[in-house]
């Protein structure tokens, strides 16, 4: 059982700049939790802060109750696998697995035993006498996963391990360590800033957003039912639309609609699969585009005072450049002051 | 009207056979220096240390002029104290430059590009400076003698005309390239090699000795080989700073040739020097190769 405790973490870097704000987390036991949000949102930083490659400014971080927060990274129960792989180029495959377990003094032969399960596991089996500069990137990034996973770490860090892949490869190993996480049931922590990735892999997701939470939860949630307009729009693809609200009824353009909150300033939030089309003469958008992706069409949208938005429909066709709509939204949620207000 | 067919872009390296009279021109002043100034003397100077008149006065192999030089003490003790002094700035400078190598390179902020200014600052005085000011300083009578002597201290037996000498001066002389060189490797040492290393364990100093130092082999055998190759056939510093017996070779070769009057030695003791310079060269290559082919 492998439990990581994160309370009230911050870190504040020379300048000063407030990399992360008061963090709080908890991981349990062979959760796959992900740390997603733009650059410079804090989570690489927060990431290292694990892994004791930065200190924390004031917190405490605890790995099954016992403070590690002050503990250098050799002396912690953690793995990490690095964007970049970061293997050692004087030692072959092998090698690079063997050395952390020779550090620990393990006999020759269990070395032996465990690398080769590992290099089983991750699918190199066989490989050990290759070089890592003979390996292609995705078999690269098995053996750095490989060389965290031959310790038995009880937390094993992502931070960015796909980044550096073509999507191609990024998706089949996705599957692979999603995989192999829950066959060991390794309480792991992995940062992203792909949403793919996070709504793919993750147990739980964790939006973050200059240091701060945004919102936790599980990704469907994240996806349904963002917290706050940053989740709405970093996650998927939404259209936010600023307007007002007066009476119940909220109004952009030539755009209204019907939303029960306080009169005031609001963000609508609409996804593109939940806004249905109607052509109109007298519509109140214009259709500025139409993408045909086959399987799908997206159309562009314009309200008439240069607020774009953007609808998936299952007949493209049925739309051209020029031609006026009205908007049907089938579910939406409303903002205000950085909170959701209104939800349908 | 048709359109002109747009012209073919230019190679970057044109192969047109009419062009390669230029680049070979190009080059063949350097070529024709290096020849001239380098491999000519080098050739003359063994050709004439090896074909030789006997007695007789006919010209033969003759390698008499190496035999005396391999069988008198005196040549022997100072082909020994070039290559002490040489070994002891090559260990000196690898124990100093490397430390503050690692530091410069893991570390950030102002106080290390003071300390990267001050260890490249050696490179901009010129030896004879170094030298007299190396006297001043630790010679005998010299400052650390008043400083010492005003807080009433007995003096320091001063290095000054002691094989010391040289070698104080010649690594003082070699810490800006040799820190320069080991620089340059260590920023081929990616942070996050060493914070791998640091995740399954390594300490500080096994993250040196397993990822840093092999990772840096290249650079240090290039910044030990330039230094030795200086060293071992340095004048200035050796011949101001260094014991009138035994010397090292660079003075050695100029006593012998200016002050002894004995040409045909001289030459002998630099076409050994020669060989050892070129020996250390074979080894340096040697090694880089197999670095590079590992």
């Amino acid at each position: 059982m492998s439990v990581l405790k994160i309370t009230d973490v911050s870190k504040i870097f020379a300048g000063p700049t407030v990399a992360v704000d008061n963090f709080s987390l908890e991981v349990g036991d062979g959760e796959l939790v992900c740390l997603l949000g733009p650059s410079g949102s804090g989570k690489s930083t927060l990431l290292r802060m694990v892994g004791g490659f930065e200190r924390p400014t004031s917190g405490l971080m605890t790995i099954d109750g016992d403070d590690i927060t002050q503990l250098p990274p050799e002396r912690r129960p953690t793995g990490m696998v690095f964007q970049s792989h970061a293997l050692w180029t004087h030692m072959n495959v092998f090698k690079n697995l063997a050395f952390g377990l020779k550090l620990r003094g393990l006999p020759k032969e269990q070395i032996t035993e465990k690398v080769e399960a590992v290099l089983e596991l991750v699918g190199l089996a066989g490989y050990g006498t290759r070089g890592v500069n003979q390996l292609s990137g995705g078999q690269q990034q098995r053996v750095a996963l490989a060389r965290s996973l031959v310790l038995e770490p009880k937390i094993l860090l992502l931070d960015e391990p796909f980044a550096s892949l073509d999507q191609h490869l990024r998706e089949r190993l996705r599957e692979e360590v999603r995989d192999i996480q829950q066959r060991l049931k390794i309480t792991t922590l992995f940062v992203t800033h792909g949403q793919d990735e996070a709504l793919a892999m993750a147990d739980r997701i964790v939006v973050m957003r200059d240091g701060r939470t945004e919102q936790i939860d599980r990704p469907d949630v994240v996806y349904r039912e963002p917290q706050t307009p940053f989740v709405a729009g970093f996650i998927g693809t939404m259209n936010l639309i600023e307007g007002e609200v007066s009476k119940g009824r909220f109004a952009r353009a030539d755009f209204r609609i019907d939303i029960p909150i306080p009169d005031g300033p609001a963000t609508l939030a609409i996804r593109p699969e939940a806004l249905d089309l109607e052509a109109a003469e007298a519509g109140v958008a214009q259709v500025h585009r139409v993408t045909d992706y086959g399987t799908h069409g997206l159309v562009d949208l314009d309200l008439g005072d240069g607020t774009r938005l953007k609808a998936m429909v299952a007949h493209p066709d049925l739309f051209s450049e020029g031609q006026k709509v009205n908007l049907k939204p089938q579910a939406m949620a409303a903002y205000r002051d950085n909170a959701r207000v209104y939800r349908s | 009207m048709t359109d002109a067919a747009p012209a073919a872009p230019r190679p970057l390296i044109d192969s047109n056979d009419s062009r390669r009279p230029t680049g070979l021109l190009l080059v063949a002043i350097p070529v024709f220096l290096v020849g001239w100034l380098v491999i000519w003397p080098i050739i003359n100077a063994i050709v004439r240390t090896l074909w030789r008149p006997d007695e007789s006065g006919a010209i033969g192999f003759n390698l008499d002029s190496y035999v005396f030089f391999f069988s008198d003490q005196y040549s022997i003790n100072n082909l020994t104290i070039t290559l002490w002094t040489t070994l002891m700035c090559a260990i000196l400078l690898l124990v100093i430059c490397l430390p503050i190598s690692l530091y410069l390179r893991f570390s950030a902020g102002r106080l290390p590009a003071y300390v990267q200014a001050m260890a490249i600052f050696p490179m901009f005085v010129p030896s004879i400076i170094l030298a007299y000011a190396f006297i001043r300083v630790l010679g005998p009578n010299g400052m650390v003698d008043i400083l010492l002597n005003s807080v009433g201290l007995p003096k320091i037996r001063t290095p000054y005309l002691t094989p010391w000498g040289p070698v104080i001066g010649l690594v003082w002389d070699n810490i800006p390239l040799t820190v320069l060189i080991l620089l340059s490797g260590l920023g081929n040492v990616a942070n996050q090699a060493i914070e791998a290393a640091r995740d399954v364990g390594a300490n500080r100093l096994q993250v040196f000795w397993h990822i840093i130092l092999p990772r840096i082999s290249n650079s240090v055998l290039v910044a030990i080989s330039f230094a030795v190759l200086g060293i071992f056939s340095s004048f200035t510093l050796p011949y101001l700073l260094g014991p009138a017996s035994p010397e090292m070779m660079g003075p050695f070769m100029n006593r012998t040739f200016r002050e002894v009057n004995d040409p045909l030695n001289a030459i002998t003791q630099a076409v050994i020097t020669f060989c050892f310079c070129i020996a250390f060269g074979l080894f340096y290559v040697r090694s880089v190769a197999r670095n590079q082919g590992k």
